[in-house]
């Protein structure tokens, strides 16, 4: 068995501190007289720290208080006299330093009553032990915030899925299409509001996390408070609630999406609370900007819950037995508050109802975004809203005809023939245009058109496409007094056509129109 | 005459007799002026540019296809390039698509959009270089919730009433305002009525809005002359409102008939000339070229319409005739492309609809849209005063002399002009 260095008195001392010169870290050795007895070559290489064979602890220590090379626990006094005091006893400490690599110093005692200093660059280990460190915070974050996201998801939800039930429900009953098609119209708006939910509770999801970048645009109140009118007002009604949203007017700068859970928050908060009475919803002028309010008449606040009422899963006594909500909803306003920076504010009065404000920035009426960027003959084409019935007995040209008039705004009625038409005006429909072919299986385009005029009991402009264009036809269409289109049918012609006999009668050309020349001067 | 000198045949139709004529002379004159410019400093690559003009006459559909068509067989044109043209609801797109060339109007008509984007392919070569006339009515909405929200005029009530003229252009742009009004704390009391136009009689309709009582009245029926005496027949017994009048408001004839009763009357346009410093050294080139009776500001569409295809023509290699639909593809792709910033403000085209983006109504940003531009006649015998949008804008609104003034007209606005342009 071979020796080992140091414990047996063969070895050179020479020799065994050139083996500890090449350990990979440094050490100094201390004799019990505080004296350096040996420093390492690794540690004269890689600490520019002044040592010398012979020198104090004192000095040393004294030296390495006041270099401002490592950042140090307590004062560099302090610190100074902490060392010296705690000489050969065992420590181990860690040590940043300047250049950002971290050292651990180990001392222990030795048998003779001095002290072995070990020097070690750490930096990697502690590295990974913080990257680590923060891997688990965020894991741990998300876990929570997924929690959080379930919790309000559960929540919000249940406002717009109230609506669509009572819709449902209602329009299963209603006899009445007009009221039929207004109810479906506030349907879609109220799966576009669950829609918009999703997004935005995933954001706050996300705003627990705090990766939420709020959007700030400039926008006018008046479109948000028509969403919260349709997503309420069926939930109101239920209630006996009055619901007013006085129309406001002015440009507001803050996130759109953010601001409408703000205000939903609130309206439900008001719907949810208030059994007589009613709320309203409105805005005031103020220096900084515009406060909108939500003015109930419920059952109020107490006075000692006005700042709790913001916290997580904060239930007033008598909620609590009611099991209603989860308390989450004026949280997520407070949170979303603190992200846009916008003040909220609670006045109330127990038994007589509650004013829950938040107040928006104003912002430049020039930058308010639209409703519609992407803008199509579907939203205020010259033929918006038109009714027209278009008789056509081949099924790929009437479907491609009904598609094209439909991409003009069109409110097309489409009949593959004669009686079809006719049952749609006994249904109810009541065209501003006749669109027929010439050529129907069984009767002449022209035939069609003074049917259906008389069944409606009026003159509706009319005009006829034919795939024919002998002269003779062309004759018989012009004789009945009604204009022609020869197919295929020119969209810009049909346009025109169609204008025309809506819009400008007197330019209607009855046949052909003649090919003009253009007059020209060249230079 | 060698292929690398000959001239380049550029078609152009402008109704040179009929209603707009006078309109159409000063797209001439536009023309001209651009190709003499850009003939002065060598054409296209050594080529001289030829203009060729068409007259479109009255301005209906079949007018301005034969001219297109015309255009294109007689002379070869490489491209068409022109102001607007009323009436033909697109048709002349197949003339021009059928033969792969280059297209640039300021037709202002929505249905551009549907053509174009209907067939992107087909219709490569279409752009229109002015913002669809849809845009008129979210803008001319913003306006003046502008001038109530800054307190420069306080409204007695928040209705309008919109009367429209017969044309797709004006019921477009009724519709669209009606559509905008209630975003911004607008009703709309009465219309959009549409009125058979051309016509002077306007008293019946007038009577029938008096009714609603409303802050504002548009009319969006655009001739110059009808409009004068519609104003004339406001103003012999005037409602306590704004009058917004349709761009025909902007023309001479105007006011040479509505004489001082045009004054307060507050009218805008998606394109017009500018008041700065590129704006001002075009009209003096310009009044210089064809004498102080011109009128810059509609000239200019043409103008810049010019210069902006030559640019892109020489990015693209040169242009291409009838037929040559890889070259064109060339050139349309450098004018979708290229920002521009003519004398009247930005061309820039929207990549699906081939139109200029407005600005402020879709752009926030003045170097990316061309502007909208709402102008008050404040003295008939001046310049009209551009009021709005900023940084453009050069005086401000004032209460016009019919409607009482509930808040001193004297407040100054919160408005700063940073390029510090005075009016012309």
């Amino acid at each position: 068995m071979a020796d080992v260095p140091g414990s047996a008195g063969s070895e050179q001392p020479g020799e065994i501190f050139a083996g500890l010169d090449v350990a990979p870290f440094g050490i100094l050795v201390w004799s019990r007289e505080r004296r350096l007895l040996y420093a390492n070559e690794r540690f004269r290489r890689s600490w520019d720290l002044p040592v010398s064979l012979g020198m104090d602890f004192e000095a040393f220590v004294a030296t390495m208080a006041h270099a401002s090379e490592c950042v140090l626990p307590v004062e560099p006094d302090a610190w100074e006299r902490q060392q010296i005091a705690a000489f050969a006893t065992e420590r181990s400490e860690d040590y940043l330093f300047a250049t950002g690599s971290v050292l651990n110093l180990t001392q222990a005692p030795t048998a003779s009553g001095g002290m072995t200093m070990s020097f070690s660059d750490v930096t990697a280990i502690k590295s990974n032990e913080r990257a680590l460190q923060l891997a688990k915070e965020t894991a741990e974050a998300t876990d929570e915030a997924k929690s959080r996201f379930l919790r309000a998801a559960n929540h919000d939800l249940r406002q717009p899925l109230a609506s669509l039930k009572i819709l449902v429900y209602n329009c299963l009953r209603e006899e009445d299409a007009e009221h039929r098609s207004d109810m479906l119209h506030a349907m879609g708006i109220a799966t576009s509001i669950m829609e918009d939910l999703l997004g935005a509770l995933l954001q706050i999801g996300q705003l627990d996390a705090g990766r939420v970048e709020p959007r700030i645009t400039s926008f006018q109140l008046s479109q948000l408070f028509e969403r919260l009118d349709v997503q309420f007002r069926h939930q109101a009604r239920e209630k006996g609630l009055r619901l007013v949203f006085v129309p406001p007017r002015g440009t507001i700068a803050t996130d759109r999406a953010l601001l409408e859970r703000i205000l939903s928050n609130f309206v439900a908060n008001a719907v949810r609370f208030t059994e007589v009475g009613g709320i309203v919803v409105g805005c005031r002028r103020e220096a900084n900007g515009l406060r909108i309010e939500v003015v109930d008449t419920g059952r109020g606040v107490r006075e000692e819950d006005r700042e709790r009422v913001f916290d997580e899963f904060f239930r007033a006594e008598d909620q609590r037995a009611q099991k209603s909500g989860l308390g989450l909803g004026l949280n997520i306003v407070k949170r979303l508050a603190d992200l846009l920076e916008l003040p909220i504010r609670l006045r109330s009065h127990v038994g007589r109802g509650s004013i829950f404000s938040v107040t928006v920035p104003l912002g430049n009426i020039w930058h308010s975004e639209a409703n519609e960027i992407e803008i199509s003959e579907t939203v205020a084409g010259e033929f918006v809203g038109t009714p027209v019935i278009l008789v056509e007995d081949d099924d790929i040209l009437r479907h491609t005809m009904t598609q094209l008039l439909q991409r003009w705004g069109m409110e097309v009625h489409p009949a593959a023939d004669e009686a079809d038409a006719i049952r749609l005006i006994e249904s109810g429909v009541s065209p501003r245009l006749i669109v027929a072919d010439y050529n129907l299986k069984a009767r002449m385009g022209v035939d069609v058109v003074e049917r259906l005029r008389a069944a409606i009991g009026a003159k509706v402009p009319a005009m006829i496409v034919t795939a024919d264009a002998e002269p003779r036809v062309i004759e018989i269409i012009r004789n009945a007094g009604l204009p022609v289109l020869v197919k295929p049918v020119s969209p810009p012609r049909l346009r025109v056509l169609m204008h025309n006999l809506l819009f400008e009668p007197s330019l209607v050309n009855v046949g052909e129109p003649a090919a003009v020349q253009p007059r020209r001067s060249l230079t | 005459m060698t292929a690398h000198n000959q001239p380049v045949p550029i078609g152009s139709m402008v109704p040179l007799t009929g209603p707009s004529a006078a309109d159409g002379a000063e797209f001439r004159k536009g023309m001209i002026l651009a190709v003499e410019e850009l003939n002065a400093r060598g054409g296209l690559f050594g080529r001289p540019i030829q203009p060729i003009f068409a007259d479109t006459c009255r301005q209906t559909a079949e007018e301005v296809v034969s001219a297109a068509r015309w255009l294109i067989e007689k002379h070869n044109v490489h491209a068409i390039i022109n102001g607007y043209n009323i009436g033909p609801q697109n048709s002349e797109y197949e003339p021009i698509a059928d033969a792969g060339i280059i297209y640039v109007h300021s037709n202002t008509l929505l249905q551009h959009h549907d053509t174009v984007m209907s067939d992107p392919a087909r219709y490569f070569g279409c752009f229109m270089a002015d913002p669809a006339d849809y845009w008129y009515g979210p803008g001319f909405i913003k306006f003046i919730s502008w001038l109530r929200d800054s307190g420069q005029w306080t409204p007695h009530s928040n209705r309008i009433a919109i009367i429209s003229g017969s044309k797709p252009y004006s019921i477009v742009i009724a519709n669209s305002m009606a559509k905008a009004a209630a975003d911004f704390g607008w009703e709309v009391a009465f219309g959009p009525r549409i009125v058979q136009t051309p016509t002077h009689h306007w008293r019946d309709v007038i009577e029938e809005v008096r009714s609603t009582n409303p802050a504002v009245i548009a009319n969006t029926h655009f001739y110059a002359v009808d409009l004068a005496h519609f104003q004339r027949q406001f103003r012999a017994n005037p409602m306590d409102c704004i009058v917004y009048l349709q761009y025909g408001a902007m023309h001479r004839t105007f006011n040479d008939i509505a004489q001082e009763a045009s004054d307060g009357v507050i009218v805008s346009s998606v394109i017009g000339l500018l008041r700065d410093e590129m704006g001002k050294r075009f009209e003096a080139r310009y009044n210089a070229r064809f004498g102080e009776g011109s009128t810059a500001t509609i000239g200019c569409q043409s103008y810049s319409n010019m210069h902006h295809y030559a640019v892109a023509a020489a990015m693209a290699g040169g242009s291409g005739p009838p037929g040559d639909f890889e070259q064109n593809r060339k050139v349309a792709f450098a004018l979708k492309g290229m920002i521009y910033r003519s004398v009247h403000g930005t061309i820039r085209y929207h990549p699906d609809w081939q139109a200029v983006v407005p600005y402020p109504v879709v752009t926030h940003d003045p170097s990316l849209g061309m502007p909208h531009i709402f102008y008050q006649i404040q003295d008939f015998r001046k310049s009209l005063s551009m009021i709005a949008p900023e940084p453009y804008n050069t005086e401000r609104f004032v209460y016009p002399p019919w409607m009482s003034s509930r808040v001193s007209a004297a407040r100054p606005v919160a408005s700063s002009n940073p390029r510090g342009l005075v009016g012309l």
